[in-house]
C-alpha cells in the first residue's frame, strides 16, 4: 500500500471509520489479549456463569473463564485463520489470474472453467465438504477458506489485468524487452491492486463468518483452542442461563466485520466510484 | 430465436458443469483419508465382514468403475445408500423427503429479503444523501456484518423466549401444513434474509442511482412524462438487471447459511442432513448433498440468466 492511498483512506469518512475499527480490533486481539489478567483456558469453578460486571465485562462462562479474554484470544485465532486463508487465495488465485490474462487462449479458458466450477459450489458447503473429508483442524479451516476464495481472486485478477493489458505503459515495457514476470508484477499488479485490496478486506470479513460457522457446528477449530466459533458454540449450550456469552461474542464479531466491510467499501468508493455494489461473498 | 439458442447453450454448459462437478466431488471423497469400512465396522472387524461390506457398497471395484457405476445409478435417480445415519436406506429417499423443507426456507428467505430490499433500496436512492439514505445504508452495512447464525439466536431470544410469538425450535413441513411452515419457518428465514436484504438493498440503491443519470432517462423526462412513470418504466426496469444478477450470485451464500440455520432451528433439510452425515462419516450422503447443492445453484443461475435476457434483449444477440 502506498502513502497516497493511505492518506486518501484517512480523508474518506467510511474508509477512515473502517480503518479505525479494524485497527482497534487488531490492537485488542494482540495487545489486549496479552494484557488481560485472566487466562483463556484456566477454569474457576467458584465464578461460574457470572453476568457481565466491571471485573468481567463479558461475564464468565460455564467453566468460570473470563469471556472477554477468551474472545480476544479466540478473535486472534479466528483472524489468523481467516487472514491466512484469504492471503493464500489471493497469492495463488492472483498468480493464476495474471497468468491467465497474459497467456490467453486455452490456458485462460481452462483456468476460468475450473474457477467457474469451484465458484458454483455454495462456499459454506464446499468448506464443510473439505472438513468432513480431510478432518477438522486449524490448518484445514484456513485451506477451506483459501479454496472458497481462489476462484474469486483468480477471476477478479484476470478481469482487471485484461483491462490494463493493452495500456501504453504495458506495451512500452513489453517493447523494451522486459521479462514477463517483471511486466506482470511491476507494471500490471500495482495498477490493479485496489480492487484486490477491497476483495481481500471484504473476503476476510466473510472468512471470519465461515470459520465461526464451521467451528459453531463443531467441524472447524476444535476446543480447547478458543476461536470465535468455538466460544459461540459453547455459549449456545447454556444460552438461556447465560445469554451474555453467545450475545457478546457475536457483538464482537459484528464490530470486527463492520470495520472490515467499511474499510472495503471506503477503498472501493475512493478508487472506483462506479463499482459500489458488492457482488458475491 | 436468439433466446432459444442462448438458453440451449447455457443449459448444455450447466449440464457439463454438473457432470464435472459430480466427478470432482466423487474423487475428493475417494481421497478422504481412512477406510469407510474400517471406520464404520471398527478397527478390529473381521476381514470377511470388511470384504462383505466393501462388496455390498461397491467399494471393491477400481475407482473409475465405481465412478461410472455411481453415475449410471445417479442418472436413474439412485444416489446410493446411506452407510451410517440411516443405514442402508436409499439416499434419494432421504433427500426427496428433506428437499422441500430446504427449498421452502430458502425461497421464503429470498422473498423476505427481496421485499425488504425493494423498499429500503428505493427509499435510499430517492433520498440520496439525506437522513433516510444514511439510515438505510448504515443498516445495510450492519446487516452484512452480523453472522446469520448469531442473529438467529438473537431472534430466538427476542421473539421466541422473550415475547413468545414464534417457536424457537422445530419445523412443520410445507407438505403437511403451509401455514404451519410459514409460522415455524419465519425465524430461520428471517435470520438468513437479513444479511441478504442488506446486500440486495445496496445493489438496488447503486443501480437506481446509476440508471437515473442515463441519457434515455433524461430524454423520457424531457418528454414531460410524470416522474413516477419515468421511474417505473425506465429507471426501475433497468436497475432490475444488476439486482436480479446479485440475487443469483447470493444463492450460493443463502444455501451456505441454510446449512447452519437448519441445524440451529432443527429444520429437517438437506443442510442438516449433510452436517449429520458429516459427523457420522456417511460419505455417500455427504457426496449426494453436495451434488444437490451444486445442482440448485446452477439451476438458479440458469433462471437468473434467462430473466436478465428477458429484461435486456441485447444479451442474447
Amino acid at each position: 500500500m502506498n502513502t497516497a492511498l493511505l492518506r486518501a483512506i484517512i480523508r474518506n469518512r467510511t474508509a477512515a471509520t473502517g480503518l479505525a475499527i479494524t485497527a482497534l480490533v487488531l490492537l485488542a486481539v494482540t495487545l489486549g489479549a496479552a494484557l488481560s489478567p485472566y487466562s483463556a483456558v484456566d477454569m474457576d469453578f467458584l465464578n461460574v456463569l457470572a453476568p457481565p460486571s466491571l471485573a468481567h465485562p463479558f461475564g464468565t462462562d460455564s467453566f468460570g473463564r473470563d469471556v472477554l479474554t477468551r474472545v480476544l484470544f479466540g478473535g486472534r485465532v479466528s483472524l489468523v485463520v481467516s487472514i491466512s486463508g484469504v492471503v493464500l487465495a489471493a497469492l495463488v488465485g492472483g498468480m493464476a489470474g495474471l497468468f491467465s490474462a497474459w497467456h490467453g487462449g486455452w490456458v485462460d479458458a481452462a483456468l476460468m472453467r475450473v474457477s467457474d466450477l469451484v465458484f458454483s459450489f455454495p462456499s459454506f458447503v464446499l468448506a464443510l465438504l473439505l472438513m468432513v473429508v480431510f478432518g477438522s483442524s486449524v490448518i484445514n479451516v484456513a485451506a477451506a477458506i483459501a479454496l472458497v476464495y481462489l476462484p474469486i481472486f483468480a477471476r477478479l485478477t484476470r478481469n482487471m489485468a485484461l483491462l490494463v493489458k493493452h495500456e501504453p505503459y504495458v506495451e512500452a515495457a513489453r517493447l523494451m524487452g522486459q521479462p514477463v514476470w517483471r511486466i506482470l508484477f511491476r507494471e500490471i499488479l500495482p495498477n490493479i491492486a485496489a480492487p484486490l485490496l477491497v476483495q481481500a478486506s471484504i473476503g476476510i470479513a466473510f472468512a471470519v463468518v465461515i470459520e465461526a460457522g464451521l467451528s459453531f457446528l463443531g467441524l472447524g477449530v476444535q476446543p480447547p483452542l478458543p476461536s470465535l466459533g468455538v466460544i459461540m458454540a459453547d455459549g449456545r449450550e447454556y444460552f438461556q442461563r447465560g445469554p451474555w456469552v453467545l450475545t457478546l461474542t457475536g457483538v464482537f464479531i459484528s464490530i470486527a466485520l463492520l470495520g472490515l466491510n467499511l474499510l472495503g467499501d471506503g477503498i472501493r468508493d475512493l478508487t472506483d466510484p462506479r463499482l459500489r455494489e458488492r457482488i458475491g461473498s | 430465436m436468439g433466446l432459444i439458442r442462448y438458453s440451449t447453450v447455457r443449459l448444455a454448459g450447466m449440464l457439463a458443469t454438473v457432470l464435472v462437478g459430480c466427478i470432482v466431488v466423487f474423487l475428493v471423497m475417494k481421497a478422504a483419508p481412512g477406510d469407510p469400512a474400517l471406520s464404520i465396522l471398527g478397527e478390529n472387524a473381521h476381514p470377511e465382514a470388511i470384504a462383505a461390506f466393501r462388496h455390498k457398497y461397491n467399494l471393491d471395484a477400481p475407482v473409475l468403475i465405481q465412478l461410472a457405476n455411481w453415475f449410471v445409478a445417479a442418472l436413474h435417480g439412485d444416489l446410493g445408500q446411506s452407510l451410517t445415519i440411516a443405514g442402508g436406506r436409499p439416499i434419494t429417499e432421504l433427500i426427496a423427503r428433506r428437499l422441500p423443507n430446504t427449498l421452502f426456507i430458502g425461497i421464503f428467505a429470498i422473498l423476505i429479503a427481496v421485499a425488504a430490499s425493494l423498499v429500503i433500496g428505493t427509499i435510499a436512492a430517492l433520498n440520496r444523501g439525506r437522513l433516510a439514505d444514511t439510515i438505510a445504508t448504515s443498516m445495510a452495512v450492519l446487516g452484512i456484518s452480523m453472522p446469520d447464525f448469531w442473529l438467529s439466536y438473537m431472534l430466538v431470544f427476542a421473539f421466541a423466549l422473550g415475547l413468545g410469538w414464534l417457536p424457537s425450535y422445530g419445523f412443520v413441513s410445507p407438505l403437511e401444513s403451509l401455514p404451519g411452515a410459514f409460522y415455524s419457518g419465519l425465524l430461520p428465514a428471517a435470520a438468513i434474509a437479513a444479511p441478504m436484504a442488506a446486500v440486495f438493498a445496496r445493489t438496488l440503491r447503486t443501480a437506481l442511482l446509476g440508471v437515473a443519470h442515463q441519457e434515455y432517462v433524461t430524454a423520457a423526462r424531457s418528454f414531460g412524462f410524470r416522474p413516477s412513470f419515468v421511474f417505473i418504466h425506465w429507471v426501475f426496469r433497468n436497475a432490475l438487471i444488476p439486482y436480479v444478477t446479485v440475487i443469483g450470485l447470493q444463492v450460493r451464500y443463502i444455501l451456505g447459511g441454510v446449512v447452519v440455520i437448519e441445524r440451529i432451528f432443527g429444520v429437517p433439510g438437506i443442510g442438516s442432513l449433510m452436517v449429520d452425515a458429516g459427523f457420522a462419516r456417511d460419505y455417500p450422503v455427504v457426496q449426494a448433498c453436495t451434488v444437490v447443492f451444486l445442482a440448485i445453484v446452477l439451476l438458479v443461475n440458469f433462471a437468473v440468466d434467462l430473466t436478465c435476457s428477458a429484461l435486456d434483449p441485447r444479451r442474447t444477440r
